[in-house]
């Protein structure tokens, strides 16, 4: 026997007290560190995914719609935009770096985001193993990728049309990856990364096997939409989606389109190969430009011109995760108080459960004493016997809400990878911890006093 | 073994002053005090175990004076040196009687063998509620179970405060017995305080308060 065991056979004596005081606290515990990971996934979501990005380029739409893809990879792209003018936006000499990328497919749901060499940069990402891209239809994977799809250096993959997994529409290309990322714990560890070009390539099959079809037809099939080309065979269908594309309703899409067209065919004339990559740059669609600028009077000046002058928009990541999150903040708030009144609540019990035992059982604590017990051991019975439940609390409130989340993201996970949730760090949980380590010392404390006034003599005279 | 010199006490808030006679008893003797209710027995005998510290006058246990040990001291010599009866509380209510015997080992730091216990259980016939809650003994298996506790680390003093006076005739004979046989065995003194004239007979040393 000993001070411990004591404290555990109390705990065991009163089975419902003990129950409803883990049960509580166990409860606001789950709460307080569910909140927090969430937060702190959008934190962090913010903070580092957005990371030099201060406005993103990309096709009419919801400007949130454009940064959650474009940025967080996480919604699906507005649309297209034009290369070449997204080059000439590039040339703004307050931009310090311009990089685009483009979207389209996926492999297991992992999205292939083709782009320039500097993206990596943007995330700090380094590589692991292997070396960059050289050519067309390399990859280079993020470290969750790898992991997750056992890929290593070497390795080949062929891509699914759109974003969500599928093995229906399966691309022939076949992509190596030659190159795998050190975590960065940011959004490129989910993302495989490959070349423009690459994109392009494998859209361009497409499109070839298109033309021999049409040869005759409109121009309409040189506005591929990468997202949507589920039946080559259907013309019919196909020009349908382009007049569903809800980007491209506007007239001036069309002048200007068939002017690139133009372009397109003068281009087609060439017999020339070494044309064949101008002829890529000047006539593809990229899905966005990740611009940072080096002269932060840009953020100023360059998104309202580009939003006036082009069909383009630009939107500023840090402003849509703002407004997004003081659209989410009140839902958070108000769960944040009510787990602080379940904490105060389960801090009550606490209290009134040690509280209890030390009145009521006063008489058995006061035969300890004749036992030879010291107060001190008595309080350190009555201490333990609360740390107990506060520990074990704790342990299951972590236990609980990491299942809980578990089942929720499998339940919102749906296609793609891209899950918004950090894992629950020591740095986020430290600060509940404390917290409710202060709350145990207050109904400790509080409950222990009466041991310190206790007369054993007349407590012992007041037995009859 | 146990001594008293001018015992002299007031509670607080109180005009009344007690006086206690002197006592002096060799080990393994007994004392029968008797007195009323309200006479202040229970104070004497809580003055004899350091549960209350006298206003005047020295206990002395063992060639210690008690009322010289600091706090702490104090709860370690009683832990070890005295053992003591009661008339209702016997024992923690959240532990077991076995369990309830090894708690009362570890605070009075004092080594008994699990087979030491069983047997004492077995001496006082409650060896087959060895693993029951308190609270699922009778009266009688109870005072068994506090006698047990008072003398299972070898007091040198075992003092017993109304030890028979909610037990029926019965009972009381075999309680009062049982708690001079074990104070025999362990050899030591016994002092009970009662005003149940039934037990008058099992003592040669008596005193009136």
């Amino acid at each position: 026997m000993n001070v411990w065991k004591m404290s555990l056979e109390n705990i065991k004596s009163k089975p419902l007290y003990t129950f409803i005081s883990v049960f509580t606290l166990t409860l606001s515990i789950a709460l307080l560190l569910g909140i927090q990971q969430l937060k702190s996934s959008f934190k962090y979501q913010t903070e580092n995914n957005l990371g030099e990005i201060d406005v993103v380029v990309g096709a009419k739409g919801s400007p949130l719609q454009l940064v959650l893809a474009s940025v967080l990879h996480l919604d699906d792209p507005t649309g297209n935009i034009s290369y070449k003018e997204a080059k000439k936006i590039a040339k703004n000499p307050m931009i310090g770096s311009a990089v685009p990328i483009s979207y389209g497919d996926n492999y297991k749901g992992y999205r292939i985001v083709g782009t320039s060499d500097q993206f990596t940069s943007l995330y700090g990402g380094e590589l692991a193993t292997g070396k960059k891209i050289n050519k067309s239809l390399e990859a280079i994977i993020g470290s969750t990728v790898a992991n997750k799809l056992n890929l290593s250096v070497g390795d080949t993959f062929l891509s699914s049309h759109g974003l969500i997994e599928n093995e229906i529409d399966v691309h022939e290309e076949v992509f190596t990856v030659v190159g795998i990322l050190k975590p960065t714990y940011k959004v490129i560890d989910r993302l495989i990364i490959t070349k423009l070009e690459s994109i392009w390539d494998v859209h361009d099959h497409h499109d070839h096997e298109n033309e021999e079809h049409d040869k005759n037809e409109e121009h309409s099939d040189e506005y591929k939409n990468h997202e949507e080309h589920k039946d080559h065979d259907d013309h019919e269908e196909h020009s349908d989606e382009h007049k569903n594309h809800e980007e491209h309703k506007d007239h001036d899409d069309h002048e200007e389109h068939s002017d690139e067209h133009k372009n397109h065919t003068e281009h087609k004339d060439h017999d020339d190969d070494e044309e064949h990559s101008d002829e890529h740059e000047e006539d593809q669609e990229i899905t966005s430009l990740l611009i940072s600028f080096k002269n932060p009077r840009g953020i100023l000046t360059l998104p309202r011109k580009i939003n006036q002058q082009t069909n383009m928009q630009a939107a500023l990541p840090k402003f849509e995760m703002d407004k997004l999150y003081a659209y989410t903040g009140i839902g958070f708030k108000t769960i944040t108080w009510i787990a602080y009144l379940i904490l105060f609540i389960a801090g009550l019990t606490i209290f009134i459960s040690l509280y209890k035992m030390v009145k009521d059982r006063a008489f058995d604590l006061a035969l300890l004493r004749t036992y030879g017990a010291s107060n001190a051991q008595l309080i350190k019975m009555v201490t333990y016997e609360g740390f107990i439940i506060v520990f074990t609390a704790f342990g299951l409130g972590v236990i609980v809400i990491k299942i809980i989340l578990k089942l929720l993201l499998n339940t919102f996970k749906v296609g793609h990878q891209q899950s918004m949730l950090q894992g629950l760090s020591f740095t986020d949980t430290y600060p509940i911890a404390l917290l409710v380590l202060i709350l145990a010392i207050i109904s400790i404390s509080l409950s222990v006093y009466p041991i310190l006034k206790m007369k054993i003599s007349t407590i012992l005279s007041n037995e009859k | 073994m146990i001594q008293t010199e001018n015992l002299r006490f007031q509670y607080q808030n109180s005009s009344e002053l007690f006086h206690f006679p002197n006592i002096n008893l060799s080990p393994k003797e007994d004392l029968l005090i008797l007195g009323k209710s309200g006479i202040g027995k229970t104070t004497f005998l809580h003055l004899l175990a350091g549960l209350l510290k006298p206003t005047e006058g020295k206990v002395i246990i063992d060639d210690t004076e008690i009322q010289l040990l600091s706090n702490n001291k104090l709860d370690q010599f009683r832990g070890k040196n005295i053992g003591l009866v009661f008339q209702k509380k016997h024992a923690i209510q959240s532990l077991c009687v076995f369990k309830n015997l090894q708690a009362r080992l570890f605070f009075s730091k004092s080594k008994v063998q699990n087979k030491d216990i069983e047997s004492l259980l077995d001496q006082l016939e409650i060896l087959e509620y060895k693993n029951s809650n308190i609270n699922k003994l009778s009266e009688g298996q109870l005072q068994r179970l506090s006698i047990a506790m008072a003398v299972i680390h070898k007091p040198k003093i075992l003092l017993a405060d109304e030890p028979t006076s909610s037990l029926d005739d019965e009972t009381c004979k075999i309680v009062i017995e049982l708690l001079k046989q074990q104070a025999k065995q362990t050899q030591a003194s016994l002092i009970v305080i009662t005003h149940d004239h039934r037990i008058k007979s099992y003592f040669q040393n008596q005193i009136n308060l």
